[in-house]
């Protein structure tokens, strides 16, 4: 056997690592239901925020966390804490991507886990304007 | 019904669709050409002169089409929707320069443009490479000229064209007022540049990036004339120094996208593994691994198929992240990612057709690869060189198959979603990598090629790795390193910068032109050096203390409130929030930073930062951080949330609120906006001459302290007097919280008291959340990326140097 031979294998063994990590690290889109089943579990939940309901952002007392109210694809709706500032323009977007998981009736996401989509900012290479916003 | 339509120009438009399509045709027509130049040796001549007239019609047709839309983007001729969505008339000159790259139809022809320009010297300089070599470069003209062509056939749009005129186009062509003859007087300006992007790096980054984008077209295609002309082992000669040239200039453009990243945008960092990052960093990693082997290759002849392969997927890889940056696939999981324009079909053809014809060529030239039962010794430079090759495309397809999770999510139905922490999943991938990369990076070049003496080799080496424990054990300590994974990596950094400076001095003996690849390797180790550590000991100063404890659910307590007048201490400096200040439609920020003098206890002035949002309602506001350069460190200050709403509400209110009453008993604390209000008790120690009483008058005090956010305590007692039997209190004013309190009354039965406290208008209103880290040593990041750029650029110069005097020879 070369020795070409035995890094080859080497590699391939890396490689197949890549790949299992690659999918066992991944999270999944799901909606709240999913989310609530396996409470604990992190999940990318997609939804629209919900307007009529306040925010909760008291800044005084915590600027790191930040409560908002979102309706899944499925329509349900869920408390969602955001441990971080309030984004910029957070009420102009459309649509928003919480990463996630619930504890109790409530939808933690920590820092860096929010992606907010306006469409006025997804035009072509504007869309660079979501960095921005989500603070992430 | 026809409208004779104000104040339009449109010959400009037909020059630049008769443009386009002469650029298209004649692209085509030099690609077919150049084919029979050199598969028809007979004609070879004749058709060598055609396709080198198509192909000049194709080039003037490209720089004219510049020449014409930056004709229309200067004298602001709105009519046409492209220049009326990028552009407008207040745009600073160097803003509506670069508005042409904003859209993906400029960025397109500017890729094209750059094209042109290198296969200018592949025709001057080429000999006999020139007609092999043009075909391919012609046939990626004639697919980057068809994604602007904008003709419909059969239904299916071929390209969105620049010219269309805004009356035109779909998203307008609704609207009422557009039909009207002089629709043109009511448009007021264009939509103009992105404010985010209006930024020095948007005129320097897309024209440099781009030429490294059309850099990689020109080994891909030495390799394919290689393959179409049998002469499969010459072209890695040529191709070396283009090769590295692209690898400068991508690198240059990557690195000042991260530039860009770090100084404007407000992630915090210059590299967030975000998709659009790694899509041209993955065409990048393997084309160092393709230089690399090719060098390999022309020493021993080996390396053949990896150069051929890796030469191919630098190329195509490109084109994927073209793809996948353009196409809207990446959707969800890219923070700025790009709508689709209609294209993803024809992108994938053009990906399809050079995968087919790079697999197709290699496929009937398989017999010719000369086949090597030799082995590489274990001590021999080219042995390791393949290693690093290896890692490099195991790195690249490890940031790959991430990257593209949202294709597999397309083809396979599937809703996989990227990792939490995405920055911890790819640093713990690619830190162990670069371990490796540096250490190689560091020995590679004491190895010799063939065979190295192992004694000689371990003589040299020693000196390197000595030195290297000693600074890395000296550096860990100082910075308190404690992950192994971030200590090996900081050994395998100096390690390389200390082996390299070392064989320059010692080996090269300073010969500079020689020394261009010791140069980029340290610039390389600096690269690493710096990222670690300003990355893994990156200080989050504005950490905020006092918040209520939210537990391990919410670890991240990194913005702090500031109240306008309020200083805070962060880290070593005391921060003040001066006010705010609105020019134009840029709001500025003051942050004062205070150095603390604490024999004196005094606060001396250190310096003051201005981050901005620019308030934009049509695009969003945009914020951007202000960082503070020290040659050892930055200090980065963010504003992540202020109140933008009632802006331009007078700024300076001394209103008081309606008061708040409370009923309190001893002991009890009341909460306002800024402070927390503690009642003490009640007390009789009252100067009773001061205020004109009797002995038979009443007056009570409540003794209050009021501690406000920075823990500072403020003592106050307002006061309950019964005064010839009326009742009246005599209020407090606590002017540096903006607090009014008083006294109203005092119940016998259960000795509680009610406390009335009304609050100044501006208490609720000026305060900012910010954000404040320090990078520190983040200039050796910097210092690292010159090194690269001019260590690359010694070794372009001596290569193209190397090949001129074989070509005199030959």
């Amino acid at each position: 056997m070369k020795k070409i031979h035995i890094i080859g294998i080497i590699l391939i063994a890396v490689a197949l690592g890549v790949i299992v990590s690659t999918i066992s690290s991944s999270s999944t889109y799901a909606p709240f239901s999913t989310a609530m089943e396996h409470e604990g579990k992190t999940y990318h939940v997609v939804g629209k925020l919900n307007l009529e309901k306040d925010f909760i952002y008291n800044p005084e007392q915590n600027a790191n966390i930040f409560g908002f109210f979102l309706v899944d694809n499925e329509g349900r709706e869920m408390k969602v804490l955001y441990n971080d500032s309030k984004p910029q323009d957070f009420e102009k977007s459309e649509q928003i991507v919480v990463i996630g998981k619930v504890v109790g009736n409530e939808f933690h996401v920590g820092q860096g886990g929010l992606l907010m989509k306006c469409p006025s900012k997804y035009n072509g290479n504007e869309a660079q304007q979501n960095m921005i916003s989500s603070g992430t | 019904m026809n409208i004779e339509y104000i104040g339009e120009a449109l010959v400009f438009g037909k020059i630049g669709n008769l443009l386009i399509a002469l650029a298209f045709a004649g692209a085509l027509l030099a690609a077919i050409s150049y084919y029979f130049g050199y598969k028809d040796p007979l004609e070879s001549n004749s058709w060598k002169k055609i396709a080198r007239y198509a192909y000049l019609v194709h080039s003037v047709s490209v720089i004219s089409i510049f020449v014409v839309l930056y004709y229309l983007i200067f004298n602001h001729r709105f009519e046409y929707y492209y220049v009326w969505q990028h552009s407008s008339t207040t745009l600073p000159w160097q803003y509506i320069f670069a508005s042409f790259w904003e859209g993906q139809e400029g960025s397109f022809l500017l890729w094209t443009f750059w094209h042109v320009i290198l296969s200018f010297f592949i025709i001057k300089k080429g000999g006999t490479w020139e007609a092999p070599v043009m075909v391919t470069i012609c046939l990626v003209q004639a697919f980057l000229m068809s994604m602007v062509l904008g003709v419909t056939i059969f239904d299916y749009k071929i390209g969105t064209n620049p010219f269309v005129l805004l009356r035109e186009h779909p998203d307008m062509a609704n609207l009422p007022f557009i039909h009207m003859a002089d629709y043109l007087q009511k448009i007021d300006d264009g939509r103009g540049l992105n404010p985010l992007l209006q930024n020095y790096w948007m005129v320097i980054h897309p024209p440099v990036l781009f030429l490294g984008f059309a850099s990689t077209l020109i080994p891909f295609a030495f390799a394919m004339a290689g393959l179409m002309t049998g002469k499969i082992r010459e072209w890695t000669a040529v191709a070396i120094p283009w090769s590295f040239f692209g690898i400068m200039a991508l690198g240059t453009g990557i690195l000042m996208g991260a530039a860009w990243a770090y100084e404007a945008l407000s992630f915090g960092g210059f590299w967030a593994w975000d998709p659009v990052e790694n899509a041209s960093l993955v065409p990048w990693i393997t084309f160092v691994g393709a230089g690399h082997v090719m060098m390999i290759n022309r020493k021993n002849g080996s390396s053949l198929i990896s150069s051929f392969l890796l030469t191919t997927a630098t190329f195509i890889l490109i084109l994927y992240s073209t793809f996948l940056t353009r196409s809207g696939i990446l959707g969800e999981t890219s923070v700025h990612a790009f709508t689709d324009l209609g294209m993803t079909g024809q992108l994938i053809i053009y990906m399809a057709f050079f995968v087919v014809q790079a697999g197709y060529l290699m496929f009937i030239n398989r017999k010719a690869f000369p086949k090597s039962d030799k082995e590489d010794g274990l001590m021999s430079r080219e042995f390791w060189m393949f290693i690093g090759m290896l890692v490099l495309v195991v790195s690249a397809m490890q940031i790959t198959l991430s990257t593209s999770m949202p294709v597999f999510n397309k083809i396979f139905g599937t809703s996989v979603a990227p990792p939490e922490d995405v920055i911890g999943y790819y640093n713990s991938w690619q830190i162990p990598f670069a371990i490796i990369i540096c250490i190689l990076i560091g020995f590679g070049q004491f190895l010799k090629y063939k065979d190295t003496k192992q004694n000689e080799f371990w003589k040299k080496l020693s000196v390197s790795i000595i030195i290297s424990i000693i600074i890395s054990g000296f550096v860990a300590y100082y910075f308190q390193f404690d992950r192994v994974q971030y200590v090996l990596l900081l050994f395998a950094a100096i390690f390389a910068i200390v082996a390299n400076a070392d064989y320059g001095i010692r080996v090269l003996k300073g010969k500079m032109d020689h020394a261009g690849g010791s140069v980029a390797h340290i610039g390389i180790g600096l690269i690493f050096l710096g990222a670690l550590i300003s990355n893994a000991k990156s200080q989050v100063i504005s950490k905020n203390l006092l918040n209520i404890d939210l537990g391990k659910e919410f670890p991240n307590n990194e913005n702090i409130m500031l109240t306008k007048g309020d200083t805070l201490q962060m880290a070593n400096y005391f921060i003040t929030y001066k006010g705010k200040e609105k020019v134009g439609v840029n709001v500025y920020y003051e942050i004062e930073y205070l150095d603390a003098d604490f024999k004196n206890g005094t606060l001396k002035h250190a310096f003051t930062l201005k981050p901005t949002v620019q308030l934009n309602p049509r695009m969003g506001n945009v914020s951007e951080p202000a960082t503070k350069h020290f040659l050892s460190k930055d200090i980065y200050t963010h504003v992540t949330y202020a109140d933008l709403e009632d802006f331009d509400k007078p700024a300076a209110n001394d209103e008081f609120l309606e008061p708040k009453t409370h009923t309190v008993s001893a002991g009890d604390t009341i909460s306002t906006s800024n402070s927390l209000v503690y009642f003490e008790g009640l007390t009789q120690s009252v100067d009773r001459n001061a205020l004109g009483l009797s002995p038979e008058d009443i007056v009570v005090g409540a003794s209050l302290r009021v501690v406000d956010i920075n823990k500072k305590m403020h003592e106050a007692i307002p006061l309950f007097i019964i005064k010839e039997k009326v009742v009246f209190s005599k209020e407090v004013l606590i002017e540096e919280l903006g607090l009014k309190i008083s006294f109203l009354k005092i119940n016998p039965d259960n000795g509680k008291i009610d406390l009335a406290i009304s609050e100044k208008k501006d208490n609720k209103r000026e305060f900012i959340i910010m954000k404040a880290i320090i990078f520190p040593q983040i200039n050796i990041l910097w210092s690292g990326c010159l090194l690269l750029i001019i260590g690359s650029s010694m070794a372009i110069r001596k290569r193209f140097r190397d090949l001129a005097r074989q070509r005199k020879l030959n």
